[in-house]
């Protein structure tokens, strides 16, 4: 029967392009990923787990056969229910200003630069503490690249209020640090 | 509020059909309550960026003195134990190198003394063989813990021809075994 080699067959094929995708999509997603989750207050050990978590969920849920239109929010949106569940990192992270931890800025950067910047980054991190769970959530997923759309498959919220929180942050923002 | 607000947003997802986007494009131009607010979202998301990137890259920067700080560790204990293994052997056992024959021979103009491992450890004091040789006679008659002897004549201190005449001078340096100069001085 000339059906005989496709049952060995299908799952070969299957394998190298699944381990493709994924190689892809580690590139692709793995920074993002990250600095979404420092931003969100998790360690970089923290994120490199979280993230290393997420690309093994992902792993599992291809192989078992399920489909994913869109990777990326999945992703996303496992990075982030796990760095809710570490609460303590989660709220850790919301007792310190963010800007505190900042001490890289570009290379070519004068002396004079490099403190109005830093000072720029901590204003608009001590402005970002201030805003809700949500707005802060929307903005930095924003931040990263995701669509509306996106951030509404992320978080759970129909796009239209990510569209209004993103707006409302955006304006508190403007306010605070006058960028 | 501008109709068009709504839709702004869309527009840079370019997630808008060709049509729709054309409309806000146009609208844009003459809009300028909708050109300020999209102004201002693209500042503050772009620096909203910019901060997670360096803080990204500072929680990154953070990360490399460990594995930096391991690595210089570990070369550096390597490198000491390397030389407290080597350094106090190499110049004990062989006895100093003299350059030139000048050298050699006004060397030879001082009594023989005796390389400084060449000392002898009577049996009686085994235990104390592993003891760095405490002291030898020198030509004065002077005790001193000494390791290398340097002898230089005046010949080899001067250019050939500017010895003044008269003077045969000879630069007596005894160096430590921890590399301290013990004696410097000038024989006539």
């Amino acid at each position: 029967m000339s059906d005989d080699s496709v049952p060995l067959a299908l799952p070969l094929l299957r394998f190298a392009a699944d381990t493709c995708e994924a190689t892809t999509l580690y590139r692709e997603l793995r920074k993002p990923l990250l600095r979404y989750l420092v931003c969100l207050g998790l360690s970089s050990d923290e994120a490199q787990d979280v993230v290393q978590d997420a690309f093994l969920r992902l792993q599992r849920h291809l192989a078992s056969g399920r489909s994913q239109d869109n990777i990326r929010s999945w992703m996303f949106r496992v990075a982030h229910n796990e760095a809710r569940n570490r609460q303590n990192s989660y709220h850790r992270r919301f007792g310190e200003p963010l800007g505190d931890k900042i001490d890289f800025v570009a290379d070519d950067a004068t002396p004079e630069r490099l403190v109005l910047e830093k000072e720029k980054f901590s204003r608009l991190a001590k402005a970002i503490q201030l805003l809700t769970d949500a707005e802060r959530e929307c903005l930095l997923l924003r931040a990263g690249g995701l669509r509306y759309r996106e951030i509404g498959e992320v978080l759970g919220i129909p796009t239209s209020t990510v569209g209004d929180t993103v707006d409302r942050a955006v304006k508190r923002l403007a306010e605070k640090c006058n960028v | 509020m501008c109709d068009f607000s709504g839709r702004l947003i869309a527009w840079l997802d370019q997630e808008l059909s060709l049509d729709e986007a054309a409309d806000v494009k146009r609208h844009l131009q003459s809009c300028e309550d909708c050109q300020r607010d999209l102004d201002s979202y693209q500042r503050v998301t772009g620096a909203v960026q910019s901060l997670c990137d360096a803080t990204l890259a500072s929680t990154e920067l953070r990360r490399l003195p460990r594995w930096v700080l391991l690595a210089g560790t570990a070369v550096a204990v390597t490198a000491a134990a390397a030389l407290l293994l080597a350094l106090p052997r190499a110049p004990m056992e062989e006895p100093p190198v003299y350059p030139t024959a000048a050298v050699a021979a006004a060397a030879n103009l001082l009594e023989p003394t005796p390389a400084p491992v060449d000392v002898p450890v009577k049996k009686t004091h085994r235990r104390h063989a592993l003891v760095p040789v405490r002291s030898q006679q020198n030509l004065n008659g002077v005790q001193s813990e000494r390791a290398i002897r340097i002898v230089i004549p005046a010949e080899a201190m001067f250019a050939p021809g500017a010895v003044p005449e008269g003077i045969t001078l000879l630069a007596d340096v005894s160096i430590a075994a921890d590399g301290s100069a013990q004696r410097l001085r000038l024989r006539p």
